[in-house]
């Protein structure tokens, strides 16, 4: 093959240095410390999820942005991957909605899979 | 391009793509799109199955959250020689990129090691794959990642040995690396929300 | 159909078993793609015959209950993703590159691996006929009728296989078809400028990557409850049948689009040439395709308002699902436009796109009846469900294929079908269609309910289901005067020319059959309907150079080589470990050939 492409997006390269690629490396794994300190640290139930999604989604994006070099492209590859993102993450909140909410297992007030007198259905 | 001939060479036209994207490349993220979808409905039927286990081991039980700490760390350093290994292919450094493709390569099997002790100690605690609901969606969900995991280790090795043939990866050699790295990459930030999910939040 | 295979290529020199095995070119595959899926659209007739031969009259002996299961079962499998998606694909393999103005599609060995895949898959899922019983649970499989304890023959383990195995080649074939859409198009075709046809194949081809990973889960996790045990879909150790109804239909509404959108795109690209004028409201049908494409994402759980949803879910699908008829209502109002007004020519392709509109509207309609669910509570599992699946699904899907059967086959082939016999082919099948389809909504409401292998005199339900029977046999006979006409044909010399209905899209510039390179020259788009702009403005088509040298890729086996380690992968998941890890070496060694086979 003598022909160099030179025009097309592979030719180029993102600007990002290899000194930027490690301080990026180190920026994930202290968030994930902080991640790993939330975890533990006993706060409320609500705010500790969101905390935590917060946290890993800016894992996700800086991955995905510098990394994987998504912020450097073009911008059609960015609107291509959205619909799976955008699509699997509306059926995860939608099913866990659907099923988190199910009231049909629920007999007079009583979840079905509760044996009688048991506090928690793993205490059998 | 370069050389003003009368009549384009034939491959002019096989690289010319209408975007501008190359179509490996594009094909690609569109992969990586559908993928989304696999690990949003693994990740569905986790959360769905939670506290539906009629027996223990339940997850608090069990998740050994410093060891997976540890194996997290792995994988993300893997992403970050990766990317190193992308940018010497970019740049012509032949040698850092085979460098770091290997410690990838390596990171990723270690990755691989930490979840087959994770698997094999649960096993011994009780917690097989039909035991309960959360051991059938916890293993399926973390087996098909490491499943993925696996077949990238495949993926970079071959990108490795074909590195070492004479001709190299040939004049594409920035793309082909690039493209394994983009698959690799995913197969981290999948992890990043499995993680979360499945280990970090208490419940 | 071989001599059909023959002849839509006949211009290449290169036509021995070996190059049919080894093709890469796309108008090959396609071709290839369209016979196979009309065999296996063949065969799932034959299942729907036997079908309404047992239901004829009460108490019927043709099949026995379980045989039935079986025939019913593997009707819709075939029908759905062994007939109605291949010859789908076949035109797309064929006329994507041919309609964007590109030479092959963006992975010509892709698309040949997806071909043997989807072949393989098909024989594999038919081969469970004489391997201990076909799958006999429904084409979407409910469980607890798919669990091994309600299901103990191998059966719906073949189904969980095929279907896994299907889905691969759907997937690839659809990212192949997508890239090829995007980025392969010639200069001056934007995206606004691409006929109705491809557009939606490129909401065909998005619906399958997002919704196909969906249902890979929901069979492999399938797979583990049949084969080792697990508890995902069975209530009594935690699991929930409910699951797979969510999972399945993620998938399966998305999927009904993927029947039905090709041949919005065909039939929108029949009329306006059959009706002299440019397609009404360009911009309209294809947002509405995208849409469509869009909103079917937001409906699936409408198949599922009697497992007791709870109130605020039932409000929300219904209306996603209403709204998702406003959209399919655009489209037939843009293509009743497109011929008002027009100088008609009442071909064999206008009959059946004309036939498509009528019908298509009928089983839309009574889909928006049950997107209310009080009414679908009356209508769940009752032939009324039939009866609207059909309308869409035979009305609308294969009424625009047939269309695009006899509007392409020139091209394809250099021979016009016989239009006497095309006529008759459309009204035997008109009629045939609607003596068996619509008295399947008496039944329905009657009270009949789907999928009982037989039932007792004096419910009412004698006269219809007669009548239904009797239309199933004129539509049989409909299809085989199809058959017919195909062989007739073949047997002539060509006598279509480049351009036998004055089309506007590039494939008529260019001869019939077209030459393995597609187009001499890359033509230059400057329209919507790129012919009819160049010949009314006098264009010229651009001189041939000289030297006119065109690469083309090379012929490959590895494509085939990878499909045996897939096949090989398969039987073993239905049979032993040794031949899974057998598969994934054929496997390895095919992909890597694959990757240092050299394609200059």
């Amino acid at each position: 093959m003598t022909h160099m492409p030179q025009a097309e997006s592979h030719g180029e390269h993102p600007p990002t240095t290899i000194r930027e690629y490690v301080l990026i490396g180190i920026v994930l794994t202290v968030v994930t410390a902080v991640e790993l300190w939330v975890s533990y640290s006993g706060m409320s139930f609500g705010l500790l999820v969101g905390v935590l999604m917060v946290l890993s989604a800016f894992k996700f994006a800086v991955v995905v942005a510098m990394f994987m070099h998504l912020r450097f492209e073009n911008g059609l590859l960015w609107r291509l991957f959205s619909f799976g993102l955008i699509l699997g993450t509306a059926i995860i909140l939608a099913l866990t909605a659907l099923f988190w909410n199910d009231r049909t297992d629920i007999v007079g007030g009583v979840p079905a899979n509760a044996a009688p007198g048991a506090a928690a259905p793993a205490k059998h | 391009m370069a050389a003003a001939t009368h009549e384009p060479p034939p491959h002019v036209t096989e690289h010319h793509t209408t975007t501008g994207i190359d179509n490996r490349k594009m094909m690609m993220w569109i992969f990586l799109a559908s993928e989304c979808l696999f690990f949003g409905a693994l990740i569905s039927t986790y959360l769905i199955f939670q506290g539906e286990s009629l027996v223990g081991p339940l997850p608090h039980e069990i998740l050994n959250i410093p060891v997976t700490s540890a194996s997290t760390f792995v994988l993300l350093m893997s992403s970050l020689t990766m990317v190193l290994a992308v940018y010497g292919a970019q740049h012509g450094r032949l040698g850092m990129m085979k460098l770091m493709l290997l410690a990838t390569i390596l990171l990723g099997l270690v990755f691989l090691g930490f979840q087959a002790y994770e698997f094999t100690s649960f096993v011994h605690e009780g917690l097989g794959l039909t035991t309960n609901q959360f051991g059938s969606s916890f293993y399926v969900l973390t087996g098909f990642h490491g499943t993925h995991v696996a077949v990238g280790v495949l993926y970079l090795t071959s990108m490795l040995l074909a590195s070492q043939r004479r001709t190299g990866l040939g004049a594409d050699r920035a793309l082909h690396i690039d493209l394994a790295g983009l698959y690799w990459h995913f197969v981290d930030i999948v992890w990043i929300v499995i993680f979360t999910i499945i280990y970090l939040i208490p419940h | 159909m071989a001599t059909a295979l023959g002849a839509m290529t006949h211009t290449q020199e290169d036509t021995g078993l070996w190059s049919w095995l080894t093709t890469v070119d796309h108008k090959r595959i396609g071709a290839v793609y369209t016979v196979a899926g009309f065999l296996f659209f063949l065969l799932g007739g034959f299942e729907a015959v036997m079908v309404r031969t047992q239901l004829a009259v009460p108490n019927g002996t043709v099949l026995d209950a379980d045989r039935y299961n079986q025939f019913f079962t593997m009707h819709a499998l075939t029908m759905i993703f062994l007939g109605v998606m291949p010859m789908g694909a076949g035109f797309f393999n064929y006329f994507i590159p041919l309609h964007v103005g590109a030479r092959d599609v963006a992975f010509p060995r892709l698309n040949a691996l997806s071909l043997w895949i989807f072949l393989s898959g098909g024989i594999l899922l038919n081969s469970s006929f004489f391997l201990g019983g076909a799958p006999n649970g429904g084409w979407f499989g409910y469980a607890p009728l798919s669990s091994i304890e309600y299901a103990k023959s191998s059966g719906m383990t073949f189904y969980v296989v095929g279907l896994l195995v299907l889905g691969l080649s759907s997937l690839m074939a659809s990212l192949n078809f997508a890239v090829t859409i995007i980025n392969m198009r010639a200069p001056g075709m934007s995206m606004m400028r691409l006929p109705v046809f491809i557009w939606m194949v490129l909401v065909v081809a998005f619906l399958l990557i997002l919704s196909l990973p969906v249902l890979t889960v929901g069979l492999l996790q399938l797979y583990f409850d049949r084969v080792w045990g697990t508890s995902f879909f069975s209530p009594s150790t935690g699991g929930d049948p409910i699951l797979w109804q969510h999972i399945f239909w993620i998938f399966g509404h998305p999927e009904v689009y993927v029947l039905i959108l090709p041949s919005m795109g065909i039939v929108s690209e029949v009329l306006p040439v059959m009706s002299k004028k440019p397609l009404f409201g360009y911009s309209a049908i294809v947002f509405a395709g995208a849409a469509i494409g869009v909103l079917g994402f937001g409906v699936w759980a409408h198949h599922m308002f009697t497992t007791g949803l709870g109130p605020v879910p039932q409000v929300v699908f219904s209306a996603s699902t209403m709204a998702i008829g406003v959209p399919t209502g655009i489209k037939i109002f843009n293509w009743l436009g497109t011929m008002y007004g027009g100088n008609i020519r009442f071909v064999t392709a206008t009959y059946f796109s004309v036939g498509f509109i009528a019908l298509f509207t009928i089983g839309g309609i009574s889909g928006v009846m049950h997107a209310s669910p009080p009414v679908d509570g009356h209508h769940q599992d009752s032939y009324f469900v039939v009866a609207h699946i059909h309308y869409v699904l035979f009305g609308g899907a294969i009424m625009g294929i047939f269309s695009g059967f006899y509007y392409w086959f020139p091209k394809m082939s250099g021979r016009l079908l016989d239009e006497a016999l095309g006529k008759l082919n459309f009204w035997t099948m008109f009629v045939g269609m609607n003596l068996t389809f619509f008295p399947m909504h008496f039944l329905g409401l009657a009270g009949m309910p789907r999928r009982i292998y037989t039932y007792d005199a004096g419910m009412g339900w004698d006269t219809w289901n007669m009548v239904a029977t009797i239309g199933s046999y004129i539509l049989a006979i409909g299809v085989l005067v199809f058959v017919v006409n195909v062989i007739k044909t073949m047997r002539k010399e060509p006598d279509a020319g480049n351009d036998p209905w004055g089309g506007a899209t590039l494939e008529w510039a260019i001869p019939s059959p077209p030459p393995a390179h597609n187009f001499d020259v890359v033509p230059e788009v400057r329209d919507r309907d790129p012919l009819w702009y160049n010949r009314d403005h006098g264009i010229a088509p651009t001189p041939v150079p000289e030297h006119n040298h065109i690469h083309m890729p090379p012929p490959s086996y590895f494509p085939l080589i990878v499909a045996l380690g897939v096949l090989l992968i398969a039987v073993g998941a239905l049979s032993t470990l040794a031949i899974v890890g057998l598969g994934a070496v054929v496997s390895v060694y095919g992909i890597w050939g694959w990757a240092l086979e050299p394609t200059d």
